[in-house]
């Protein structure tokens, strides 16, 4: 039963931006690929989703970016992992130009999903890091709780 | 109403039509239905028995004639084209400036403005990552910074697209520069183009700013100080774009849009204003998608429900309140970041679909929009768009150039049955108002969108580069434009000086007068926030100022 | 480490208060296994003191609006506040999204509010199978107040009862056929009665209706307050507050009855368990043969549930043991 544990993923929006018709029908795809989504309304801040991956214990974080909100993103990363969140798997998806995705790359962002990804790269992708996040943790529990 | 018409005699049209259906029958065995976005089935082919051309003087008419199915004035764009009517905004106000003067070199007669996203928020510059600030719209938070934005225009001549949700600082800071250069108050144009709240909470949560009960008081005290004082700015845009944007169908979009016209008129007489004044005063803003008849038959119904609604439901005498004045923009939801250069020929489409069907102002979009924020250079070519199929194309020689044709005259039918199948729906729930605050037009708009999304997932609805016609590619568009950081950094000094220097005493009771009015029925707010902005009170504090007193609210999510 | 280490050092740092043990905590009760049981014990004695609040009610009565300045309301007064949110799940994916955090944004980043979204994964009765688990992790790390919000079918959420010292039923005008969307078994958990949504037209109507149907029922039953609200702006809650405040049982004793009766519950939910799996595993002839009178239509599956089990849980059920052959329970137990 421990195995099959669904993968808690937040989807949520950061900075000014608060178009979130993507953002839904992400939420919607990985509902139907049997995780559990948290989602948020649009505008929280880089504390804020810090706080709400470490309540939530989730193991992915997708945030989606629509204007320029990507820009944070590296501030975001370097929260999360002064908050020991490091084992959380982050995405972004929506409108990122191409010369500033390598940032978010190097910022620790898995991969950046632009306009038009299909719903089964996105599932995949959420699932392999929601695993990698389970070992990634590593903590005294994760034996036994899986 | 076409179905029961009188049929014209056409010897021999029976038969020969029984000889094609067999004919196409035979090569096209089991071929599935074909609908378009609104769900009505397409068929192959329309003839003469699909349109009752008897019904014309009720149905069509010429331009310029009830209902206005053709066309809202007799010569439409062969008397007066379309307004080309970019969106723009990017930077500090000194940037915008030398953009706009630069536009209006090139012979523009209107311009528009789009704050940067932390002005939709409420908040002032000095609240925000400064690296985004700038990067989508113009960073306006007072007076002085219009003052700049608007240095050289002269903004007595030149119409304004405002894109300035609820409370109107935008409009309230562009009067007081008006004041200041002695310029009256009725010589200001424009329109307030993004006061549709209604459409903010449903779809466009970036620019919900009040409560739903709070937005709806500011709007009416801002309709009514309009007619009063700036007679010829139009205060309200009902906006469907963003419904659409959202993934409303565009049968569903006009509906929903027409039933919060029709919640914010009847609003309005509520208040004691009066409909024939405030209804003149009514404009609309759509998306244009790529589903090119469709879009055509959506805009020519639009025309007629709206000529009859104004008339027959809402009691307007004056024609001039029968007339469904739009603005179109061709949808970014259509363009790919693959082959980025293939939506120009998308846009090119839109943009047609928007000029055949009559529209009175147009935006198309660059073909980065998809990508980034539009460049300068890829803002040119959408505006060259525009201009090749007017002078080029020659697109604006026939008024209604497809009026007549068998499909789209049934088409329009059919979209205008759709469309007040929707509206007697929100009808049924109490009004539009009602409709959004219990979340059912969110949900229908949800489901479209799932919908759509998964035709395009399993290839039922093709998208050139993104389901079929793939290629491996290397898109190069040219890098997204980002304003000058320490250009922003000083801007935002500034404003914080600005701040430290002002007359506190002067701040201090502007607000306590806007929170009084906020609270007392009968004083109008937005009065009071060009009051405010004039004596140095700042966008973000007049919007916290009123939150306070009518509520934040939460935009309603559906997930 | 072994687990038992690993457990009480993970309960150690949560009953300091440490967020991030409280959050993995939740997440090691919801899957279950060998930790969540010894963390279930290692926490034990440091429940009973938070006060928990249940809000359930019909969908669309702003439960989760309600809940929202509800915690602003006790945030005002200085006390902190954990809310679990429970939502359904999917029957068909076993997915979930989890919407609460949408109404309850203003709080997100409040170091005094601890919002944890939580998915029913399948169980029914308005909360999840691990709900009461929850919540005991929340008591133990030291919050005021707990807040459960249920999944709002409208009906049968009577578990509340066993988690909540408070249980507050929240309706709405025009949800249905008036308050016929509050069914008889959830007006008789009710601590409070909320009528949200009272500015709407409809609301004092709905609030009589509520007060005819207390009026019907048991003399204590008719004390229960009936308070008006509107969510949105806020108007009520405060009252609301004060309401819960006044029946807040201050005596420990109170307190400890319905947590000593909860975990009656707990102990004979996991007892049926250990039944349920020793039956379901039987294989002997006897058992064997005893299904096949059942399949020939010549035992009741009551009757062969009773003669599946020892003779002792008989006496105690007389609706069994009723509905049994003595002589041939019997020969059941002698073979």
């Amino acid at each position: 039963m421990s195995t099959s544990r669904p993968i808690r993923v937040l989807v949520t929006k950061i900075g000014l931006d608060g178009h979130d018709r993507g953002s839904r029908i992400v939420a919607a795809y990985l509902r139907d690929a049997g995780m559990e989504v948290i989602y948020t309304p649009p505008w929280q801040t880089i504390a804020g989703v810090v706080k709400l991956a470490l309540e939530e214990d989730v193991e992915v974080i997708g945030i989606s970016s629509l204007a320029t909100d990507h820009l944070i993103v590296p501030k975001m990363m370097a929260a999360l992992r002064e908050a020991r969140l490091d084992h959380v798997g982050v995405i972004v998806g929506g409108i990122v130009p191409e010369e500033e995705k390598p940032a978010l790359i190097a910022a620790g962002v898995s991969q950046v999903f632009g306009p038009g990804a299909g719903r089964e790269d996105i599932v995949d992708c959420v699932a392999s890091l929601g695993l990698q996040a389970r070992e990634r943790r590593a903590d005294e529990f994760s034996e036994a709780s899986r | 109403m076409s179905q029961s018409a009188v049929q014209l005699p056409l010897p021999g049209f029976e038969q020969a039509q029984g000889e094609w259906r067999a004919a196409y029958g035979r090569q096209m065995a089991g071929e599935a239905p074909v609908r378009n976005r609104s769900g009505i089935e397409v068929q192959p082919l329309y003839t003469p028995r699909d349109w009752a051309s008897e019904r014309y003087l009720d149905d069509l008419n010429f331009p310029g004639q009830f209902p206005y199915t053709r066309g809202i004035y007799p010569s439409m764009h062969r008397g007066r084209t379309w307004t080309q009517r970019q969106l723009i905004g990017l930077g500090t106000p000194e940037d915008y400036n030398q953009r706009v003067r630069r536009i209006i070199e090139l012979g523009a007669s209107a311009i528009s403005l789009l704050p940067c996203c932390s002005g939709f928020r409420g908040i002032d510059c000095d609240e925000v990552d400064t690296v985004l600030l700038g990067t989508c719209g113009t960073v306006i938070n007072t007076t002085d910074h219009m003052d700049q934005a608007l240095d050289g225009v002269p903004i007595g001549e030149i119409s304004t697209a405002m894109n300035d949700p609820s409370p109107f600082t935008l409009l309230a800071f562009t009067l007081g520069v008006a004041r200041r250069r002695g310029v009256d108050w009725s010589r200001v144009t424009g329109t307030s183009n993004q006061s549709d709240y209604i459409s903010h909470f449903i779809a466009n949560h970036q620019f919900y700013r009040l409560s739903l009960p709070g937005s709806r008081r500011v709007l009416l005290d801002h309709i009514e100080f309009c007619r009063r004082y700036v007679p010829n700015w139009n205060p309200v845009s009902v906006v469907g774009q963003h419904m659409q944007q959202a993934g409303a169908t565009p049968a569903e979009t006009m509906g929903f849009t027409f039933s919060t016209a029709i919640q914010y008129a009847e609003d309005c007489v509520r208040r004691g204003l009066d409909i024939d004044d405030v209804l003149r005063r009514f404009t609309f803003f759509f998306d244009i998608s790529i589903s090119f008849f469709e879009e055509i038959a959506k805009f020519r119904a639009g025309r007629r429900i709206w000529a009859r609604i104004a008339r027959d439901r809402l009691g307007a005498r004056d024609p001039a309140c029968w007339r469904f004045k739009f603005h179109g923009q061709t949808s970014g939801v259509d363009l790919t970041q693959q082959q980025p250069l293939n939506n120009i020929a998308r846009v090119s489409v839109q943009a047609m679909a928007g000029i055949l069907s009559g529209l009175q102002s147009l935006h198309t979009d660059a073909y980065d929009e998809a990508i980034a924020t539009p460049s300068e250079e890829t803002a040119r070519v959408a505006v060259a768009t525009q201009n090749i199929l007017r002078e080029e194309a020659r697109l604006c020689d026939v008024i209604d150039p497809l009026g007549g044709s068998y499909y789209i005259e049934r088409l329009t039918d059919q979209m205008e049955a759709e469309i007040e199948a929707v509206i007697a729906k929100v009808d049924a729930a109490g009004g539009m108002y009602k409709a959004a605050e219990a979340g059912l037009v969110q949900t229908m708009i949800g489901d479209s969108a799932l919908a759509f999304q998964e035709q395009v997932e399993t290839g039922v609805r093709k998208v050139v580069g993104v389901n079929c016609y793939r290629i491996d590619e290397d898109p190069t568009v040219p890098p997204a434009d980002r304003p000058d950081l320490a250009a922003m950094e000083r801007h935002v000094e500034r404003f914080k000086a600005f701040k430290r220097e002002r007359s506190q005493v002067a701040v201090t009771r502007a607000l306590d007068d806007l929170a009084r009015a906020a609270n007392s029925e009968g004083e109008n707010t937005f009065g009071k926030v060009i009051d405010a902005a004039e004596a140095g009170v700042t966008h973000g504090e007049i919007v916290a100022c009123l939150r306070r007193e009518l509520g934040f609210g939460h935009p309603l999510v559906i997930a | 480490m072994g687990i038992d280490t690993a457990v009480s050092s993970l309960a150690a740092r949560l009953h300091g208060g440490e967020r991030r043990a409280i959050a993995r905590a939740i997440t090691l009760m919801e899957d279950g296994g060998p930790a969540a049981i010894a963390l279930q014990a290692a926490i034990q004695p440091w429940t009973g003191r938070a006060l928990t609040i249940g809000f359930t009610g019909p969908p669309g009565a702003g439960k989760s609006t309600l809940v929202d300045a509800f915690v602003a309301e006790l945030r005002k007064a200085g006390r902190t506040v954990a809310v679990a949110a429970v939502d359904p799940s999917s029957p068909l994916s076993g997915g979930a999204v989890l919407g609460d955090r949408i109404r309850m944004g203003r709080h997100t980043e409040d170091e005094g509010v601890f919002i944890r979204s939580v998915a029913a994964r399948g169980h029914l009765g308005g909360l999840s199978e691990t709900t009461h688990h929850i919540v005991d992790v929340f008591d133990a790390a030291g919050w005021d107040v707990v807040v459960i919000e249920t999944v709002g079918a409208g009906q049968s959420e009577v578990e509340i009862v066993d988690v909540a010292d408070i249980r507050i039923v929240v309706n709405a005008p025009g949800l249905g056929d008036d308050v016929q969307a509050i069914k008889a078994g959830i007006l008789e958990i009710a601590s409070i009665l909320v009528v949200n949504k009272a500015d709407l037209p409809l609301a004092s109507r709905t609030v009589r209706q509520l007060r005819a149907m207390l009026s019907l029922r048991p003399q204590e039953q008719q004390a229960v307050p009936v308070l008006e609200t509107v969510a949105s702006s806020g108007q009520g809650v405060a009252a609301l507050l004060a309401a819960v405040d006044a029946i807040a049982p201050d005596d420990p004793a109170q307190h400890s009855e319905r947590r000593r009766a909860r975990l009656r519950r707990l102990v004979a939910e996991a007892a049926a368990a250990i039944v349920k799996r020793s039956v379901a595993e039987r294989q002997d002839d006897a058992f064997e043969a005893m299904l096949d009178r059942v399949a020939a239509g010549e035992t009741s599956i009551v009757c062969a549930a009773a003669l599946s089990l020892d003779a002792s849980h008989l006496d105690r059920d007389p609706e069994a043991a009723r509905m049994t052959d003595r002589s041939d329970a019997a020969t059941d137990h002698a073979a």
